[in-house]
């Protein structure tokens, strides 16, 4: 039944349940009385149990009843109980009546724990006052005033069933108000104990007055939830879908769109946050106030800890309770002990934490010995994750570092993120903890090891705690968290060199994952721009650590072997380009000289080649010839090859040759330059990523002839390429091979390496052998012929010796693996090598 | 109606993604993963110790589409998905029999 109470009050919910209450028992009283008058049954107590007795009535809820009797009339009963259900039923009522003799009561509520708290929150309605006078004097002296341990470990191991049916991360997003951690059921709980323990129902009595208003204010606005969701859904709705989360959000006065919504349950992970520290701190108290004996064994087992702290049954305790009024920093080193004694607080304890909090000031948060207990927590310390959640619990987090507090309870309006921000942040520091306690050492191998490798491991757990503390505010969260974590690491009186490490992984805390699963990390130059931005071995172990945690605490299902695949591909090539140097150095000059071209040409053109230039390549070059070489490829794009020289001193030459790239290229340019007598002392090829290429070679000729000799090689390899002439034709009908011989000159070791280590993306060749005219084409050529294509070479000339390195893959993109490949490979460039060796050798 | 599924570079998903929103496809099913085919896994080595990478990650795409759009699907997914390098991953094409959508109780073309 929809009641005729304004809907504006559904958002008031104390005068709502009232209103709602007040019209119910009128209601109800009819009917009894009705009931009672057609069927004569005098002596009859009617009562509303559990929430209707508490006179908590949402628009939805049960109405349950209770008839006590005397045990002589039970026959009548049947036809009463009908006359008083069947009118409430017809007006749609969701009510139930049970009917017992005060003796059943009592012992149903000693044997059966749902009955037992429906009777504490029971009321009289109608009919024999008598009854209900001596059911309760009965109640609360037999049943709820015995054997309160024993109630409240019920209770606890009830709630931790229902805990557990609620534990699956989809009733975090879409959590049940009722029966969830820290919901409406939560609270009855420690409100039962409360009142079997204290025989009050003013929880503030055990409470401080300002958690006793914190906690009323987080009640009130669950009772409000779920006011509104019975009131939309007209039934009674306790799963808080994301459907009605969108409804209710605008209802409750948070603003339209995905904010608001985040807003109102960031507002319900800290009302039911609040509501299970409520219950969690009630059952403590119950459970754990020392038996006689155990106060008595307790002055044994106690033991001293320092002038300040005793422990004993793995509890800690003060000997003083005004020693952080004294001294506040007693706080941390409070916190400290847990942890390097793996012991939890005595309740008083905690409640003197919780009302030492104030004292904790700018004076506080500067303090050496303050900062370096929590780092040495963050870096020794077993257990992290349960010190810090103790932290966040009792609000001495939040109050150390203040801006922890914005991103307490805030949520993210999806399917994906399971965990409020903080509690996200919390559990990644956790997952950090797990790895370095050798938790995951079968499961992630690699990242066990390398956690134990990292320097400064606080740095990184202490970065993994705030990597998500700019979500609370405007901007990019790594950004903006950047900046909040600096100041944070500041005031912690970190170095700079940790301040700037705590900035980079705060705010890089997302390219590792951007790059492992959206970029090819077969493309070197992909690894190399991560590289660059990470610069340094163990800012790329402490990333990827980092980035492990934050996946692995978003949701149990979010880090799977697929992502870890990825990543650890990603950490392994990366950490090779590292450990071989091949980063260092020239290649981070890249992102500078893309600057500098800015200078020279128009932004569309560089944005247009800018991608493709690799790295290698940059590094080579000056800026002008950069800009040069961008106009020869722009020009291929008619015709299809350029060959532009350079003389230099007569006999050499610069030349640039760009044209498209195809298939044994580099050996029929080298081709062409031999059948012309082009000696080349030194070449440098690079492709660029569209498949541009753009080679440079210095070549000699003694003859002085250079200008007709490269007129000549233009035209040969426009033919060559064009394809109107074999190069093998050529050769044939070329000029004899020049008769001057060379002079005796110290012999050459020749050597042949072909290497897969040192590149994750290329086959690396290198040739050193005696020089002689056409050699480059004959390697080129037996290169060529066994599947490499030629992706970057550097020719070089020292006196009558070469040095060769090619970079090669095969037309699959691969590197040349497999023994008898490259066994195949080596046999045949050695043969080449040493025939030359030979020939000149005769 | 033919079902199109391709496997592909996970790099890719978005380039396919767009490419195929563009020429009005309104829904597919995507999927992580892993398997081989020309492509072996492989082991990489970090300080001595062997990392076997034996099964690559893919992503799985999967979509229904009238008869008469599927050689435009298609070409769309090969264009976009193609870097020219092993790995690149493979389509599959099957017939259809039937399409309900569960909500409407349409049929056919029109569940689509």
């Amino acid at each position: 039944m929809q009641s005729n109470i304004s809907t504006t009050l559904l958002s008031f919910p104390k005068e709502f349940f009232r209103q709602n209450s007040e019209m119910m028992d009128g209601l109800v009283r009819r009917v009894f009385q009705e009931g009672q008058s057609e069927i004569s049954f005098p002596s009859v107590c009617l009562m509303a149990v559990g929430g209707y007795g508490r006179a908590e009535l949402a628009p939805s809820s049960d109405i349950d009843l209770l008839l006590l009797y005397s045990s002589s009339q039970k026959e009548k009963l049947p036809p009463l109980i009908e006359k008083i259900l069947y009118p409430l039923w017809d007006l749609g009522l969701d009510v139930s009546c049970s009917s017992r003799s005060i003796n059943e009561c009592l012992k149903m509520a000693q044997s059966d724990l749902h009955v037992k708290t429906s009777l504490i929150d029971g009321r009289y309605l109608d009919g024999e006052y008598e009854f209900f006078r001596k059911l309760y004097g009965l109640f609360t002296k037999k049943v709820l005033h015995r054997k309160v341990e024993k109630f409240a470990e019920a209770l606890a191991q009830d709630l931790h069933l229902r805990h557990e049916k609620y534990e699956d991360p989809t009733y975090t997003l879409e959590p049940n108000i009722k029966e969830g951690k820290g919901g409406l059921r939560d609270f009855q709980v420690g409100r039962w104990i409360i009142r079997a323990k204290y025989k009050t129902d003013r929880w503030d009595s055990i409470l401080f007055p300002d958690h006793s208003r914190m906690l009323d204010k987080s009640l009130e606005f669950l009772w409000t939830l779920r006011n509104q969701l019975h009131q939309l859904s007209g039934r009674k709705q306790e799963d808080f879908s994301f459907e009605l989360q969108e409804k209710i959000a605008p209802l409750l006065g948070f603003s339209n769109g995905t904010e608001g919504i985040e807003e109102m349950m960031r507002q319900y992970h800290l009302s039911t946050e609040r509501i299970s520290n409520f219950v969690n701190d009630v059952l403590d108290h119950v459970l754990h106030d020392p038996s006689p004996l155990r106060k008595a064994l307790f002055l044994f087992k106690r033991r001293r800890i320092d002038k300040n702290f005793r422990m004993a049954y793995g509890e800690i305790y003060f000997q003083n309770s005004l020693i952080f009024k004294k001294d506040p920093t007693q706080l941390m080193t409070l916190f400290g002990y847990c942890q390097a004694h793996q012991a939890k607080m005595d309740f008083r304890m905690e409640e003197a934490v919780l009302e030492a909090l104030p004292l904790i000031d700018d004076r506080f948060r500067n303090s050496e010995k303050v900062n370096q207990t929590f780092l040495s927590i963050l870096r020794e310390g077993e257990s992290v994750e349960t010190t810090l959640r103790k932290m966040h619990e009792l609000g001495f987090l939040s109050r150390y570092i203040p801006e922890f507090s914005e991103i307490e309870g805030r949520v993210h309006y999806d399917l994906y993120h399971v965990h409020p921000v903080d509690i996200h942040s919390i559990l990644a520091v956790g997952e950090l903890g797990k790895l370095r306690e050798g938790c995951y050492r079968n499961n992630y191998p690699l990242l066990t090891s390398l956690i134990g490798e990292i320097d400064k491991a606080e740095i990184l757990f202490l970065a993994t705690l705030l990597h998500d503390i700019g979500k609370g505010r405007e901007g990019e969260h790594p950004l903006v968290g950047a900046e909040m974590a600096k100041l944070i690491a500041d005031r912690m009186g970190l170095s700079l060199e940790d301040r700037e490490l705590v900035d980079f992984l705060v705010s890089h805390h997302l390219v590792m994952v951007e790059t492992a699963f959206r970029r090819d990390l077969h493309d070197e130059q992909a690894i190399l721009r991560f590289a660059n931005q990470v610069k340094t071995s163990n800012r790329l172990k402490m990333l990827y650590l980092l980035t492990f945690a934050d996946v692995k605490a978003v949701g149990p299902e979010a880090w799977t072997s697929w992502k870890d695949t990825l990543l650890m591909e990603l950490f392994l090539k990366t950490s090779h380009f590292f450990e071989k140097g091949a980063v260092a150095g020239p290649f981070l000059k890249g992102d500078e000289m893309i600057q500098k071209l800015r200078e020279s040409l128009s932004s569309e053109i560089i944005s247009k080649y800018a991608d493709h230039l690799p790295s290698r390549y940059l590094s080579c070059y000056s800026s002008a010839e950069i800009a040069h070489h961008i106009e020869m490829a722009r020009s291929i794009e008619k015709e299809f090859l350029l060959v532009e020289w350079e003389i230099v001193k007569e006999v050499q030459a610069k030349v640039t040759i760009c044209t498209k790239d195809r298939y044994g290229l580099f050996s029929k340019i080298v081709g062409s330059m031999f059948l012309n007598r082009l000696n080349i002392i030194e070449a440098q090829i690079n492709t660029w990523e569209d498949g541009v290429v753009l080679d440079t070679f210095w070549v000699e000729d003694s003859t002085k002839d250079l200008d007709r000799r490269l007129e000549q090689l233009k035209k040969d390899l426009g033919k060559i390429l064009s394809g109107n002439v074999l190069l093998k034709d050529l050769l044939l009908t070329g000029e004899e091979p020049n008769s001057i011989r060379k002079k005796v000159v110290p012999k050459v070791p020749t050597e042949i390496r072909v290497n897969n280590e040192d590149s994750d993306f290329y086959t690396i060749v290198e040739a050193t052998a005696e020089d002689r005219l056409g050699i480059l084409y004959e390697i080129a050529q037996v290169l060529t012929d066994h599947g490499c294509d030629i992706h970057f070479a550097r020719i070089s000339t020292l006196g009558n010796r070469i040095v060769d390195v090619f970079y090669v893959q095969d037309a699959w993109g691969e590197k040349i693996e497999g023994k008898n490949r490259v066994d195949q490979l080596k046999r045949a460039l050695s043969r080449l090598v040493l025939k030359s060796g030979n020939e000149s050798n005769q | 109606m033919k079902k199109i599924e391709a496997i592909i570079k996970p790099f890719k998903l978005d380039e396919v993604k767009n490419a195929i929103t563009k020429i009005g496809i309104q829904g597919m099913t995507v999927t992580e993963v892993k398997g081989f085919g020309r492509q072996r896994g492989h082991t990489e080595v970090y300080r001595g110790a062997e990392y076997k990478i034996d099964f690559l990650p893919k992503v799985k795409i999967e979509l229904i589409t009238p008869d008469e759009m599927v050689s435009q699907v298609l070409e769309t997914i090969e264009r976009a998905a193609k870097t020219g390098k092993i790995g690149d991953g493979k389509i599959f094409i099957s017939p259809v029999e039937e399409v309900i959508r569960i909500r409407t109780g349409e049929r056919g073309k029109d569940a689509i």
